[in-house]
């Protein structure tokens, strides 16, 4: 990548420690900051310009995520006491283009999509859909299969096929690999 | 305070004149006292002039009047139905049969009204040549915005078109849907068995009682009913009329006339005849006893809470009853139309879409904005820095810039005229410094390029160079046109914005602030001008019945219009 871009003249940030799958899919120019470990798990996708910050808490994310483009991961100031286990994704978590995460717990195939904010300490149940421009305020525990839309709207998704997403997230973690030249090396 | 746009509104004359609605064929009344209409001043204020007023691009112009045509004096005809989801045509004989509705299979999701899309209940084929199987299996409608699945409700579909009438079908339970005809025939059969069982059974009204009726077929039913009590009631007298819609016969025929002639051909004694009408008493005339399920309801709302229940605007959205959420059907999408417009005074086409969907062209289109001059407003001085909002100060004079921009490729006469004060409560001083100027045609933008390479600068352009304005050339000069250009020319008005005060002693005051010293009310604070706008121009003549030998000489032939505008230059300053 050659840049005519005057580099910076300060000393390059210290890298967080990490922890890495070796099938994780990371891209060159994706950011991870901060002091705290950050866990990536087998096949997730890490699109270029991400930013993972570990600088107040640790990160933990598990297999077959899709962390997406501009999107802000980690606490952004100092956690409450009950916060220091940091920002935890389980399997098959989407997060889309610019969305801000500071949940404590975000359950297995949940979706927070484009421009979405998840405010400090929420937990997010399994399943469930946070729509664009939603916000979830601080603290607030979100039951499985909810979906948030419009302007906050909420409901109860009933129609059982969170077993055919979850393959749909799989499908598309396998293109992704195939579109995102990684850089495995460059973070571990 | 937010930023004032200034902005100019037309006003159409629809609203003076009585020949809006005239019927055919009626002569056009004499101007009334055309005196009086001339000197009055135009009160953008009156309640009236909300109204007539209307910016140039909602306009119209009829060339055969070659007077403004505003929405309210035209007459819209429609020239097709289509679906805005699937852009098909609907046509007029099935939206009367069917309703305005999209009966392919376009549906918005009854949760948050997002179009609904058909999916795939079986997870896609895997494996070698995945791509070339198609998908199979049960279908849902999907939405992808709420999430929300038609399996919530218990509608799985076997195929992936025609959803319309799969969903008619389950609503019906499993009977395919009968259109308005049919069910009327089946009622009518099923009342002659019922009546003939009656007479048989002497009272075999059990059963009866059980039937309960879709919406669609107690609609059906009522309908059918009401049709046979007006053809039993109604007098089938002299002329055959017997109150149903069929316009074979002569009585319908007279009605008809009677519709245009406004001369009423039925006698007034069979009016008198008429017969009393009695109302549906069983299911079969779509009588159906409301039976109050409240108690169902409660206990369901007990158990299952408030979020089972649907909102008012879900609610509005269905075309049936729903209480819960689970009750909420996808809403096949509404329909659409295209328009034509006609003048309501000479019925000449105004406004004509093309009637193919997918294109959004126009076969006809007289927008007043190709007829008349365009006038933009801009202050002469830009607003300063210690005043961003651009208010005015009250009793300081201030100028503007009015740019008339002609559309015609001839060139024009403009005259405009605006009273020395704005009517209103709080009336301010106007002065137009050039009342009278030419702008020119229209033309081709090289004409002017090309003629001007010989004598450089004709004394016609005449555009202030940056330089000559930053050398404090400010002043305008009256009676002279502030700048000119090859179709636009600009001329300086003056105001003098008042003061919006009340208080202070009476004879400081107006005639009208006297007689109302309320506090200033919403927008009142806006400096409004009205003026008259006179347009004279020299055209070749159009007339057809002129016929060739006009054509061959070009007749020149002169046109005026003359229309009231307002001036939205500004606020003024409250202190």
């Amino acid at each position: 990548m050659s840049s005519s871009k005057r580099a910076s003249t300060m000393p390059a940030a210290p890298k967080p420690p990490t922890s890495l799958s070796s099938t994780l899919v990371i891209a060159d120019n994706a950011a991870l900051t901060g002091t705290h470990l950050i866990t990536l798990g087998s096949n997730t996708v890490v699109h270029p310009r991400t930013k993972l910050s570990s600088a107040f808490a640790p990160i933990k994310i598990g297999s077959s995520c899709i962390i997406s483009e501009r999107s802000a991961i980690g606490l952004q100031s100092a956690p409450a006491e009950d916060e220091k286990d940091g920002v935890v994704f389980e399997n098959g978590v989407i997060v889309e283009v610019g969305a801000v995460v500071e949940a404590k717990r975000i359950g297995e195939g949940s979706v927070i999509e484009v421009n979405a904010k998840i405010g400090k300490g929420v937990v997010i149940g399994k399943h469930c859909k946070i729509g664009s421009m939603c916000e979830v305020a601080d603290g607030e525990v979100i039951p499985d299969f909810t979906v948030i839309y419009s302007n906050g709207l909420r409901r109860i998704d009933a129609s059982g096929i969170e077993n055919l997403k979850l393959k749909m997230v799989g499908r598309q973690v396998d293109v992704l690999r195939k579109l995102i030249p990684t850089n495995l090396a460059k973070f571990q | 305070m937010a930023s004032f746009t200034p902005y100019t509104y037309f006003q159409c004359p629809c609203t003076d004149t009585l020949i809006a609605s005239l019927p055919f064929g009626a002569e056009a009344p004499p101007p009334e006292s055309e005196n009086d209409e001339d000197e009055r001043t135009f009160d953008p204020r009156a309640p009236r002039a909300n109204y007539s007023l209307y910016p140039l691009e909602h306009l119209l112009y009829c060339e055969d009047c070659h007077q403004i045509r505003c929405p309210r004096c035209v007459l819209d005809e429609i020239v097709t139905w289509y679906c805005p989801n699937c852009l098909f045509e609907v046509p007029s004989s099935t939206v009367k049969s069917e309703g305005n509705r999209c009966t392919r299979s376009c549906f918005q999701c009854p949760i948050c009204i997002s179009p609904l899309s058909v999916s795939s209940v079986e997870a896609p084929p895997e494996g070698l040549g995945a791509e070339y199987t198609s998908q199979s299996g049960p279908y849902v409608l999907n939405c992808s915005f709420c999430n929300w699945s038609s399996k919530e409700i218990g509608i799985v579909l076997e195929k992936p078109n025609s959803v319309f009438q799969q969903l008619s079908k389950i609503r019906n339970k499993g009977q395919p849907a009968a259109n308005a005809k049919e069910a009327r025939k089946d009622s009518v059969a099923r009342t002659l068995d019922i009546s003939t069982q009656v007479i048989m059974e002497e009272g075999g009204d059990e059963d009866a009682e059980e039937v309960v009726l879709n919406p669609e077929t107690q609609f059906a039913n009522l309908k059918s009913f009401y049709l046979t009590q007006l053809a039993e009631t109604s007098p089938t007298g002299a002329l055959g009329f017997t109150g149903d819609y069929g316009y074979g016969s002569p009585g319908a025929l007279s009605r008809i006339m009677g519709l245009y002639t406004g001369v009423s051909f039925s006698d007034k004694k069979s009016k008198s005849k008429t017969g009393t009408m009695r109302e549906a008493c069983d299911a079969l005339e779509g009588f159906q006893a409301s039976r109050p399920s409240s108690e169902k309801a409660i206990s369901r709302l007990r158990k299952e809470g408030w979020h089972s229940t649907a909102s008012a605007e879900q609610m509005a959205e269905q075309t049936h009853d729903a209480q819960f959420v689970s009750e909420l059907w996808p809403v096949a999408n509404m329909l659409r139309m295209k328009r034509s417009k006609r003048c309501k005074t000479c019925r000449h086409i105004l406004s004509k879409p093309e009637s193919k969907i997918s294109t959004t062209k126009f076969r006809i289109r007289l927008v007043a904005l190709n007829y008349i001059p365009s006038i933009s407003i801009k202050p002469l001085q830009p607003p300063s820095s210690s005043n961003p909002a651009g208010l005015l100060t009250p009793l300081n004079p201030t100028q503007f810039v009015l740019t008339f921009k002609n559309p015609l490729f001839d060139g024009v006469k403009v005259s405009i005229a605006t009273p020395a004060s704005t009517p209103g409560r709080f009336s301010s001083r106007v002065t137009v410094l050039c009342p009278q100027f030419e702008v020119g045609a229209n033309t081709d933008v090289w004409d002017e390029a090309l003629r001007e390479e010989g004598g450089r600068g004709g004394d016609r352009e005449k555009r202030r160079t940056k330089a000559e304005a930053s050398e404090g050339q400010h002043q305008a000069e009256a009676g002279k046109v502030w700048e000119r250009g090859r179709n636009w020319v600009s001329v300086v008005v003056e105001v003098v914005p008042t003061s919006l005060r009340i208080e202070g002693p009476a004879f400081l005051r107006s005639e009208a602030q006297q007689k109302d010293d309320g506090p200033l009310r919403e927008d009142e604070d806006v400096l409004e001008i009205p003026v008259f706008v006179r347009v004279e121009w020299e055209t070749v003549a159009q007339d057809e019945s002129a016929g060739l030998a006009a054509k061959e000489k070009e007749v020149k032939e002169k046109r005026e219009l003359a229309y009231w505008c307002v001036l939205g230059i500004g606020r003024i300053a409250q202190t």
